[in-house]
Protein backbone atom coordinates (compact mmCIF):
# COMPACT_ATOMS: atom_id res chain seq x y z
CA UNK A 1 0.00 0.00 0.00
CA UNK A 2 2.59 2.56 0.76
CA UNK A 3 4.35 1.89 -2.49
CA UNK A 4 1.07 2.32 -4.39
CA UNK A 5 1.01 5.72 -2.80
CA UNK A 6 4.41 6.90 -3.46
CA UNK A 7 4.03 5.60 -7.01
CA UNK A 8 1.00 8.04 -7.25
CA UNK A 9 2.19 10.70 -5.86
CA UNK A 10 5.55 10.14 -8.32
CA UNK A 11 2.65 9.98 -11.10
CA UNK A 12 1.23 13.05 -10.05
CA UNK A 13 4.00 15.30 -9.32
CA UNK A 14 5.90 14.84 -13.14
CA UNK A 15 4.87 17.34 -15.68
CA UNK A 16 5.36 14.68 -17.90
CA UNK A 17 2.08 12.77 -16.34
CA UNK A 18 0.35 15.62 -15.18
CA UNK A 19 -2.63 16.81 -18.15
CA UNK A 20 -1.30 19.24 -20.11
CA UNK A 21 -3.39 22.25 -20.68
CA UNK A 22 -2.10 25.36 -23.34
CA UNK A 23 -4.62 27.62 -21.50
CA UNK A 24 -2.63 28.60 -18.02
CA UNK A 25 -4.83 30.94 -17.17
CA UNK A 26 -6.05 34.35 -17.40
CA UNK A 27 -6.60 33.90 -21.06
CA UNK A 28 -3.31 35.70 -22.47
CA UNK A 29 -1.15 32.37 -22.56
CA UNK A 30 1.10 31.96 -25.83
CA UNK A 31 1.63 28.72 -27.92
CA UNK A 32 4.89 27.54 -29.82
CA UNK A 33 5.20 24.28 -31.46
CA UNK A 34 7.29 22.68 -33.20
CA UNK A 35 6.65 18.97 -35.15
CA UNK A 36 7.18 17.15 -31.95
CA UNK A 37 6.43 19.67 -29.25
CA UNK A 38 3.77 22.33 -28.05
CA UNK A 39 4.87 24.71 -25.18
CA UNK A 40 2.21 27.04 -23.06
CA UNK A 41 3.81 30.17 -21.75
CA UNK A 42 2.58 33.08 -19.80
CA UNK A 43 4.13 35.63 -18.27
CA UNK A 44 3.94 36.77 -14.83
CA UNK A 45 3.55 39.41 -14.19
CA UNK A 46 1.23 39.91 -17.71
CA UNK A 47 3.30 42.62 -18.71
CA UNK A 48 6.76 43.29 -19.45
CA UNK A 49 8.28 46.38 -18.80
CA UNK A 50 11.74 47.29 -20.23
CA UNK A 51 14.25 46.38 -17.29
CA UNK A 52 12.16 44.85 -14.48
CA UNK A 53 12.43 41.03 -13.51
CA UNK A 54 9.98 38.90 -15.02
CA UNK A 55 8.70 34.94 -14.89
CA UNK A 56 7.29 32.64 -17.27
CA UNK A 57 4.84 29.78 -16.48
CA UNK A 58 5.07 26.79 -18.88
CA UNK A 59 3.51 23.42 -19.68
CA UNK A 60 6.03 21.40 -21.80
CA UNK A 61 3.74 18.92 -23.97
CA UNK A 62 4.19 16.65 -27.13
CA UNK A 63 1.92 15.99 -30.01
CA UNK A 64 2.39 12.16 -29.24
CA UNK A 65 1.50 12.50 -25.48
CA UNK A 66 5.17 11.44 -24.66
CA UNK A 67 6.42 12.76 -21.28
CA UNK A 68 9.19 16.07 -21.74
CA UNK A 69 10.44 18.12 -20.05
CA UNK A 70 12.17 22.37 -19.97
CA UNK A 71 15.71 21.82 -19.83
CA UNK A 72 17.03 25.49 -20.36
CA UNK A 73 15.64 29.26 -21.52
CA UNK A 74 17.83 31.86 -22.61
CA UNK A 75 16.95 34.96 -24.75
CA UNK A 76 19.32 37.13 -27.07
CA UNK A 77 18.38 40.26 -29.18
CA UNK A 78 19.35 39.18 -32.84
CA UNK A 79 19.79 42.15 -34.16
CA UNK A 80 22.33 43.59 -31.68
CA UNK A 81 23.81 39.71 -30.81
CA UNK A 82 23.78 39.80 -27.15
CA UNK A 83 22.01 38.32 -24.73
CA UNK A 84 20.34 39.32 -20.89
CA UNK A 85 22.42 40.31 -18.10
CA UNK A 86 20.94 37.39 -16.64
CA UNK A 87 21.01 33.44 -16.17
CA UNK A 88 17.20 32.33 -15.32
CA UNK A 89 16.50 29.19 -14.10
CA UNK A 90 13.92 26.53 -14.35
CA UNK A 91 12.16 24.99 -12.05
CA UNK A 92 9.23 22.53 -12.28
CA UNK A 93 6.56 22.83 -9.96
CA UNK A 94 4.47 19.72 -8.26
CA UNK A 95 1.36 21.15 -10.26
CA UNK A 96 3.09 20.15 -13.76
CA UNK A 97 4.12 23.36 -15.01
CA UNK A 98 7.60 25.01 -15.07
CA UNK A 99 8.26 28.51 -13.35
CA UNK A 100 11.70 30.44 -15.41
CA UNK A 101 12.66 32.90 -13.33
CA UNK A 102 15.10 35.79 -13.80
CA UNK A 103 14.47 36.80 -17.07
CA UNK A 104 14.87 40.72 -17.61
CA UNK A 105 15.01 42.55 -21.22
CA UNK A 106 17.33 45.53 -20.67
CA UNK A 107 16.36 47.20 -23.89
CA UNK A 108 13.40 47.94 -25.85
CA UNK A 109 13.00 46.14 -29.37
CA UNK A 110 13.19 42.44 -30.28
CA UNK A 111 14.18 39.68 -28.07
CA UNK A 112 14.30 35.69 -28.96
CA UNK A 113 13.64 33.63 -26.16
CA UNK A 114 14.90 30.08 -27.10
CA UNK A 115 13.35 27.30 -24.93
CA UNK A 116 15.05 24.08 -24.70
CA UNK A 117 13.46 20.62 -24.80
CA UNK A 118 13.91 16.88 -24.80
CA UNK A 119 12.02 13.56 -23.48
CA UNK A 120 11.40 13.42 -20.29
CA UNK A 121 14.55 11.57 -18.02
CA UNK A 122 16.93 11.16 -21.27
CA UNK A 123 19.92 13.58 -19.80
CA UNK A 124 21.28 12.55 -23.06
CA UNK A 125 17.96 12.75 -25.04
CA UNK A 126 18.44 14.85 -28.39
CA UNK A 127 17.44 18.61 -27.61
CA UNK A 128 15.18 20.94 -29.74
CA UNK A 129 15.05 24.61 -29.48
CA UNK A 130 12.00 26.50 -29.83
CA UNK A 131 12.00 30.23 -30.02
CA UNK A 132 9.69 32.73 -29.64
CA UNK A 133 9.79 36.95 -30.40
CA UNK A 134 8.53 39.16 -27.92
CA UNK A 135 8.85 43.17 -28.45
CA UNK A 136 9.20 45.83 -26.36
CA UNK A 137 8.36 49.17 -27.12
CA UNK B 1 6.78 84.68 -32.72
CA UNK B 2 7.71 86.90 -29.23
CA UNK B 3 5.41 87.56 -26.56
CA UNK B 4 6.07 90.40 -24.22
CA UNK B 5 5.70 90.42 -20.56
CA UNK B 6 7.97 87.38 -19.72
CA UNK B 7 5.48 85.55 -21.76
CA UNK B 8 6.97 81.80 -22.81
CA UNK B 9 7.70 82.26 -26.82
CA UNK B 10 5.75 80.19 -29.13
CA UNK B 11 7.43 77.71 -31.26
CA UNK B 12 6.23 75.36 -34.10
CA UNK B 13 5.25 72.05 -32.86
CA UNK B 14 6.35 69.58 -34.95
CA UNK B 15 4.54 66.29 -36.30
CA UNK B 16 4.52 63.68 -34.52
CA UNK B 17 4.09 59.83 -35.64
CA UNK B 18 2.19 57.75 -33.45
CA UNK B 19 5.44 55.37 -32.91
CA UNK B 20 7.35 58.59 -32.16
CA UNK B 21 4.69 59.72 -29.37
CA UNK B 22 4.89 55.79 -27.93
CA UNK B 23 8.66 56.36 -27.76
CA UNK B 24 8.33 60.06 -25.84
CA UNK B 25 5.61 58.73 -23.67
CA UNK B 26 7.72 56.08 -21.96
CA UNK B 27 9.97 58.61 -20.52
CA UNK B 28 7.14 59.68 -18.15
CA UNK B 29 5.30 60.94 -15.85
CA UNK B 30 7.11 62.42 -13.88
CA UNK B 31 7.84 62.79 -10.92
CA UNK B 32 7.69 58.81 -9.36
CA UNK B 33 5.91 57.31 -6.91
CA UNK B 34 8.21 57.61 -4.07
CA UNK B 35 10.18 54.56 -3.92
CA UNK B 36 10.72 52.11 -0.94
CA UNK B 37 13.39 49.42 -0.62
CA UNK B 38 11.73 46.16 1.10
CA UNK B 39 15.73 45.08 1.74
CA UNK B 40 15.50 48.60 4.10
CA UNK B 41 13.24 48.08 6.94
CA UNK B 42 13.26 52.38 7.13
CA UNK B 43 12.94 53.44 3.69
CA UNK B 44 10.29 56.02 3.92
CA UNK B 45 10.35 56.51 7.90
CA UNK B 46 10.75 60.10 8.72
CA UNK B 47 12.72 59.67 11.53
CA UNK B 48 15.54 57.59 9.64
CA UNK B 49 15.52 59.83 6.89
CA UNK B 50 16.27 62.45 9.83
CA UNK B 51 19.25 60.75 10.87
CA UNK B 52 20.35 59.84 7.26
CA UNK B 53 20.22 63.75 6.38
CA UNK B 54 22.76 64.46 10.16
CA UNK B 55 24.63 61.64 9.28
CA UNK B 56 25.40 62.57 5.34
CA UNK B 57 26.96 65.47 6.85
CA UNK B 58 28.50 63.62 9.28
CA UNK B 59 32.44 63.60 9.25
CA UNK B 60 32.83 61.35 11.89
CA UNK B 61 32.25 58.26 10.01
CA UNK B 62 35.91 58.82 8.15
CA UNK B 63 38.93 57.37 9.49
CA UNK B 64 40.13 61.03 9.92
CA UNK B 65 37.25 63.10 10.74
CA UNK B 66 37.44 64.87 7.98
CA UNK B 67 35.25 63.56 5.32
CA UNK B 68 31.65 62.80 4.80
CA UNK B 69 29.33 61.83 2.10
CA UNK B 70 28.75 65.79 1.42
CA UNK B 71 32.33 66.25 0.97
CA UNK B 72 31.93 64.63 -2.54
CA UNK B 73 27.95 64.72 -2.97
CA UNK B 74 27.80 68.08 -2.51
CA UNK B 75 23.96 69.61 -2.21
CA UNK B 76 24.35 73.13 -3.56
CA UNK B 77 26.48 71.02 -6.57
CA UNK B 78 23.27 68.88 -7.39
CA UNK B 79 24.79 66.24 -5.15
CA UNK B 80 28.52 65.63 -7.02
CA UNK B 81 31.90 67.53 -6.84
CA UNK B 82 32.16 68.82 -10.39
CA UNK B 83 35.49 67.10 -10.75
CA UNK B 84 36.62 64.65 -13.30
CA UNK B 85 37.78 62.23 -10.67
CA UNK B 86 36.55 62.11 -7.18
CA UNK B 87 38.90 63.19 -4.34
CA UNK B 88 38.87 60.83 -1.49
CA UNK B 89 42.05 60.08 0.61
CA UNK B 90 43.79 60.00 -2.92
CA UNK B 91 42.41 60.80 -6.86
CA UNK B 92 40.32 57.67 -7.52
CA UNK B 93 39.54 56.38 -11.33
CA UNK B 94 35.93 57.61 -11.36
CA UNK B 95 34.21 60.55 -11.28
CA UNK B 96 31.49 61.35 -8.08
CA UNK B 97 28.01 60.84 -10.01
CA UNK B 98 25.15 62.59 -8.47
CA UNK B 99 22.71 61.75 -6.15
CA UNK B 100 19.45 63.10 -7.97
CA UNK B 101 16.82 60.40 -8.43
CA UNK B 102 19.49 57.18 -7.29
CA UNK B 103 16.78 55.86 -5.10
CA UNK B 104 14.96 54.39 -8.25
CA UNK B 105 18.26 52.78 -9.63
CA UNK B 106 18.59 48.96 -9.04
CA UNK B 107 22.53 48.77 -9.27
CA UNK B 108 24.48 51.37 -7.70
CA UNK B 109 28.00 53.19 -8.44
CA UNK B 110 29.53 53.18 -11.61
CA UNK B 111 30.42 49.25 -11.82
CA UNK B 112 27.02 48.10 -9.84
CA UNK B 113 28.92 46.37 -6.95
CA UNK B 114 26.32 47.30 -5.00
CA UNK B 115 22.38 45.88 -5.08
CA UNK B 116 21.12 48.72 -2.59
CA UNK B 117 21.33 52.08 -1.46
CA UNK B 118 22.12 50.97 1.98
CA UNK B 119 25.16 48.77 0.52
CA UNK B 120 26.60 51.49 -1.74
CA UNK B 121 26.14 54.01 1.16
CA UNK B 122 28.69 51.74 3.55
CA UNK B 123 31.16 51.21 0.52
CA UNK B 124 32.72 54.88 1.00
CA UNK B 125 32.79 54.59 4.79
CA UNK B 126 35.02 51.68 4.83
CA UNK B 127 36.93 52.15 1.24
CA UNK B 128 40.84 52.92 2.32
CA UNK B 129 40.77 55.12 -0.43
CA UNK B 130 37.82 57.19 0.07
CA UNK B 131 36.64 57.93 4.13
CA UNK B 132 38.67 55.09 5.41
CA UNK B 133 36.40 54.23 8.19
CA UNK B 134 35.34 51.34 10.55
CA UNK B 135 32.13 49.52 11.43
CA UNK B 136 33.83 49.72 14.98
CA UNK B 137 34.06 53.37 14.92
CA UNK B 138 30.96 54.12 13.56
CA UNK B 139 29.20 51.83 15.81
CA UNK B 140 30.83 53.94 18.45
CA UNK B 141 29.57 57.39 17.27
CA UNK B 142 26.35 55.88 17.39
CA UNK B 143 26.35 54.54 20.83
CA UNK B 144 28.49 57.31 22.68
CA UNK B 145 27.01 60.50 20.51
CA UNK B 146 23.87 61.39 22.43
CA UNK B 147 22.02 62.78 19.81
CA UNK B 148 22.96 60.46 17.00
CA UNK B 149 22.02 57.70 19.83
CA UNK B 150 18.44 59.22 20.24
CA UNK B 151 18.08 59.82 16.88
CA UNK B 152 19.01 56.06 15.93
CA UNK B 153 16.42 55.39 18.77
CA UNK B 154 13.54 57.49 17.24
CA UNK B 155 14.24 55.64 13.47
CA UNK B 156 14.86 52.43 14.46
CA UNK B 157 12.95 51.62 17.81
CA UNK B 158 15.81 50.48 19.86
CA UNK B 159 18.75 52.08 21.72
CA UNK B 160 22.14 51.38 19.60
CA UNK B 161 23.25 47.70 20.42
CA UNK B 162 26.81 45.88 20.70
CA UNK B 163 27.07 44.54 17.39
CA UNK B 164 28.93 46.74 15.20
CA UNK B 165 27.94 45.74 12.09
CA UNK B 166 24.62 45.35 12.35
CA UNK B 167 25.22 49.60 13.13
CA UNK B 168 27.53 50.48 10.04
CA UNK B 169 24.48 48.44 8.23
CA UNK B 170 21.52 50.50 9.98
CA UNK B 171 23.54 53.86 9.52
CA UNK B 172 23.94 53.57 5.50
CA UNK B 173 20.30 52.32 5.50
CA UNK B 174 19.45 55.86 6.85
CA UNK B 175 21.86 57.67 4.97
CA UNK B 176 20.09 55.43 2.17
CA UNK B 177 16.34 56.41 3.09
CA UNK B 178 17.81 60.17 3.52
CA UNK B 179 18.95 59.56 0.05
CA UNK B 180 15.91 58.18 -1.56
CA UNK B 181 14.07 61.45 -0.88
CA UNK B 182 16.03 63.54 -3.53
CA UNK B 183 14.16 63.28 -6.69
CA UNK B 184 14.63 66.16 -9.10
CA UNK B 185 11.32 68.38 -10.24
CA UNK B 186 9.12 68.40 -13.71
CA UNK B 187 11.60 70.03 -16.37
CA UNK B 188 10.42 71.56 -19.41
CA UNK B 189 10.66 68.39 -21.07
CA UNK B 190 8.05 66.72 -18.62
CA UNK B 191 5.30 69.80 -20.03
CA UNK B 192 6.28 68.60 -23.72
CA UNK B 193 5.54 65.07 -22.83
CA UNK B 194 2.37 65.37 -21.43
CA UNK B 195 1.44 67.85 -23.65
CA UNK B 196 2.15 65.79 -26.68
CA UNK B 197 0.78 62.48 -25.18
CA UNK B 198 -2.63 64.60 -24.27
CA UNK B 199 -2.49 66.15 -28.16
CA UNK B 200 -2.02 69.74 -26.31
CA UNK B 201 -0.65 71.34 -29.19
CA UNK B 202 -0.78 74.83 -27.66
CA UNK B 203 1.33 73.47 -24.86
CA UNK B 204 3.73 71.26 -27.15
CA UNK B 205 4.02 75.39 -28.90
CA UNK B 206 6.03 76.05 -25.86
CA UNK B 207 8.35 73.75 -25.94
CA UNK B 208 11.44 74.85 -28.76
CA UNK B 209 12.01 73.79 -32.27
CA UNK B 210 15.72 72.91 -31.77
CA UNK B 211 14.72 70.47 -28.26
CA UNK B 212 11.43 68.85 -30.43
CA UNK B 213 14.54 67.63 -32.84
CA UNK B 214 16.77 66.99 -30.75
CA UNK B 215 14.31 64.85 -29.27
CA UNK B 216 13.61 63.22 -32.52
CA UNK B 217 17.24 62.35 -32.89
CA UNK B 218 17.44 60.92 -29.20
CA UNK B 219 14.65 58.42 -29.71
CA UNK B 220 15.34 57.77 -33.32
CA UNK B 221 18.49 58.27 -35.47
CA UNK B 222 20.62 58.30 -31.87
CA UNK B 223 19.25 55.10 -30.06
CA UNK B 224 20.03 56.97 -27.37
CA UNK B 225 16.93 55.71 -26.19
CA UNK B 226 17.55 52.01 -26.17
CA UNK B 227 19.97 52.56 -23.17
CA UNK B 228 18.69 55.92 -21.70
CA UNK B 229 14.72 53.93 -21.53
CA UNK B 230 12.08 55.61 -19.17
CA UNK B 231 11.53 58.25 -17.18
CA UNK B 232 14.64 58.06 -15.53
CA UNK B 233 16.50 58.30 -18.97
CA UNK B 234 18.10 55.30 -18.01
CA UNK B 235 17.26 51.13 -18.25
CA UNK B 236 19.05 50.13 -14.91
CA UNK B 237 22.15 48.43 -16.71
CA UNK B 238 25.23 48.68 -18.23
CA UNK B 239 26.99 49.30 -21.75
CA UNK B 240 30.39 49.88 -23.17
CA UNK B 241 30.24 53.77 -24.98
CA UNK B 242 33.87 52.97 -26.03
CA UNK B 243 35.42 55.13 -23.38
CA UNK B 244 39.40 54.38 -23.04
CA UNK B 245 40.02 51.49 -20.40
CA UNK B 246 43.21 52.27 -19.31
CA UNK B 247 43.29 53.98 -16.10
CA UNK B 248 47.05 54.47 -15.77
CA UNK B 249 49.66 52.92 -18.00
CA UNK B 250 49.15 48.90 -17.95
CA UNK B 251 45.99 48.88 -15.77
CA UNK B 252 42.37 49.26 -16.75
CA UNK B 253 39.23 49.21 -14.89
CA UNK B 254 37.14 46.13 -15.52
CA UNK B 255 33.91 48.44 -14.68
CA UNK B 256 31.17 45.94 -14.53
CA UNK B 257 32.86 42.70 -14.89
CA UNK B 258 34.85 43.34 -11.11
CA UNK B 259 31.45 44.84 -9.57
CA UNK B 260 29.64 41.76 -10.04
CA UNK B 261 32.63 39.85 -8.90
CA UNK B 262 32.36 41.85 -5.85
CA UNK B 263 28.95 41.98 -5.49
CA UNK B 264 28.41 38.20 -4.92
CA UNK B 265 31.46 38.17 -2.66
CA UNK B 266 30.39 40.98 0.14
CA UNK B 267 28.69 39.95 3.47
CA UNK B 268 26.47 43.11 2.05
CA UNK B 269 24.32 42.13 -0.66
CA UNK B 270 20.62 41.45 -0.50
CA UNK B 271 21.09 37.81 -0.42
CA UNK B 272 22.82 37.92 2.92
CA UNK B 273 21.35 38.34 6.17
CA UNK B 274 21.91 42.23 6.67
CA UNK B 275 18.72 42.13 3.83
CA UNK B 276 15.38 42.94 5.80
CA UNK B 277 13.49 41.51 2.87
CA UNK B 278 12.13 38.38 4.32
CA UNK B 279 10.24 37.48 1.03
CA UNK B 280 13.61 37.80 -0.79
CA UNK B 281 11.55 38.91 -4.14
CA UNK B 282 13.68 42.00 -4.02
CA UNK B 283 16.55 39.93 -5.06
CA UNK B 284 15.58 38.97 -8.01
CA UNK B 285 18.62 40.75 -9.60
CA UNK B 286 20.85 39.78 -7.33
CA UNK B 287 20.19 36.04 -7.77
CA UNK B 288 20.28 35.98 -11.15
CA UNK B 289 22.90 38.32 -12.33
CA UNK B 290 25.41 36.31 -14.20
CA UNK B 291 29.22 38.12 -15.33
CA UNK B 292 30.39 37.94 -18.61
CA UNK B 293 32.61 38.64 -21.18
CA UNK B 294 31.12 41.50 -22.30
CA UNK B 295 30.96 43.22 -19.05
CA UNK B 296 34.52 43.99 -19.23
CA UNK B 297 34.55 48.01 -19.71
CA UNK B 298 30.78 48.36 -18.93
CA UNK B 299 29.79 51.02 -16.77
CA UNK B 300 26.02 51.89 -15.73
CA UNK B 301 23.78 53.79 -17.94
CA UNK B 302 23.60 56.43 -16.21
CA UNK B 303 20.06 58.52 -16.00
CA UNK B 304 20.24 62.13 -17.77
CA UNK B 305 17.77 63.96 -15.87
CA UNK B 306 20.24 67.26 -14.35
CA UNK B 307 22.52 66.18 -17.27
CA UNK B 308 23.47 69.76 -18.14
CA UNK B 309 24.32 70.59 -14.85
CA UNK B 310 26.15 67.68 -13.75
CA UNK B 311 29.19 67.41 -15.73
CA UNK B 312 32.05 66.52 -16.38
CA UNK B 313 30.49 63.40 -18.30
CA UNK B 314 31.17 60.17 -18.45
CA UNK B 315 32.47 57.28 -15.69
CA UNK B 316 35.86 58.86 -15.59
CA UNK B 317 34.92 62.22 -15.82
CA UNK B 318 37.19 61.97 -19.43
CA UNK B 319 34.42 64.64 -21.33
CA UNK B 320 34.07 68.01 -20.21
CA UNK B 321 30.49 69.33 -21.82
CA UNK B 322 27.42 68.20 -23.05
CA UNK B 323 28.70 69.71 -26.58
CA UNK B 324 31.88 66.95 -25.59
CA UNK B 325 29.71 63.51 -25.52
CA UNK B 326 27.77 64.39 -28.21
CA UNK B 327 30.77 64.70 -30.68
CA UNK B 328 32.06 61.44 -28.68
CA UNK B 329 29.08 59.78 -30.07
CA UNK B 330 29.26 61.20 -33.53
CA UNK B 331 32.98 59.99 -33.86
CA UNK B 332 33.31 56.68 -31.98
CA UNK B 333 35.22 54.18 -33.09
CA UNK B 334 33.57 51.00 -34.33
CA UNK B 335 36.85 49.41 -34.23
CA UNK B 336 36.98 49.66 -30.75
CA UNK B 337 33.36 48.50 -29.68
CA UNK B 338 33.71 44.87 -31.09
CA UNK B 339 29.96 44.36 -31.77
CA UNK B 340 29.30 41.21 -33.79
CA UNK B 341 25.40 42.94 -34.83
CA UNK B 342 23.97 45.83 -35.41
CA UNK B 343 26.05 47.93 -32.68
CA UNK B 344 23.99 50.22 -30.02
CA UNK B 345 27.04 52.87 -30.63
CA UNK B 346 28.38 53.74 -33.72
CA UNK B 347 29.63 57.11 -34.91
CA UNK B 348 26.46 58.79 -35.74
CA UNK B 349 27.93 61.41 -37.72
CA UNK B 350 25.98 64.24 -36.69
CA UNK B 351 25.98 67.74 -38.52
CA UNK B 352 26.30 70.43 -36.68
CA UNK B 353 22.52 71.58 -36.59
CA UNK B 354 22.05 68.36 -35.40
CA UNK B 355 24.54 68.24 -32.59
CA UNK B 356 23.15 71.90 -31.21
CA UNK B 357 19.51 70.18 -31.58
CA UNK B 358 20.37 67.21 -29.46
CA UNK B 359 22.44 69.01 -26.78
CA UNK B 360 19.08 71.91 -26.60
CA UNK B 361 16.84 68.73 -25.54
CA UNK B 362 19.18 67.49 -22.97
CA UNK B 363 19.29 70.83 -21.52
CA UNK B 364 15.49 70.82 -21.27
CA UNK B 365 16.16 67.74 -19.13
CA UNK B 366 17.63 70.20 -15.84
CA UNK B 367 15.29 71.83 -13.47
CA UNK B 368 16.14 74.31 -11.21
CA UNK B 369 15.83 72.63 -7.80
CA UNK B 370 14.83 74.01 -4.77
CA UNK B 371 17.42 75.14 -1.63
CA UNK B 372 17.50 71.83 0.78
CA UNK B 373 16.11 73.01 3.94
CA UNK B 374 17.80 72.80 7.13
CA UNK B 375 18.22 69.38 8.74
CA UNK B 376 15.49 68.84 11.50
CA UNK B 377 16.51 68.30 14.41
CA UNK B 378 17.18 64.55 15.64
CA UNK B 379 15.33 64.81 18.80
CA UNK B 380 13.57 67.88 19.85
Amino acid sequence: MRRRVALLLVLVSSPAWADCPLDLGHGTGIVIYSDRYMLALRPDPLRIEVGQPFSLIMNVCTKGGEPAELVRVDATMPEHKHGMNYAPTVKAGSDGRYRVDGLLFHMPGSWEVAFDVRPLGQAGGEIQRLTHDFVLK
Amino acid sequence: MLLAGGLARAEAALDWTAEQVRAVAAHGPWPPSPVSDPSNRVSGDAAAIALGRHLFDEPRLSGGGQMSCGTCHQAGRDWRDGRARALGLVELDRRTPSLWNVGHQHWFGWDGAADSLWMQSLRPILDPKEMAGSAAAVATLLREDERLACGYARAFGETPGADDEKLLVDAAKALAAFQQTLVTPRTAFDRFRDALVAGDRAGMQRYPASAQRGLKIFIGLGNCASCHFGPQFSNGEFGDTGVAFFVRRGEVDSGRHGGIARLKASPFNRLGRHSDDASGGSATRTRHVEAQHRNFGEFRVPGLRQVGRTGPYMHDGSLATLEDVVKHYSTVSPDRLHSDGTPLVRPLALSEPESADLVAFLRTLDAETPKLAPAPPLCP
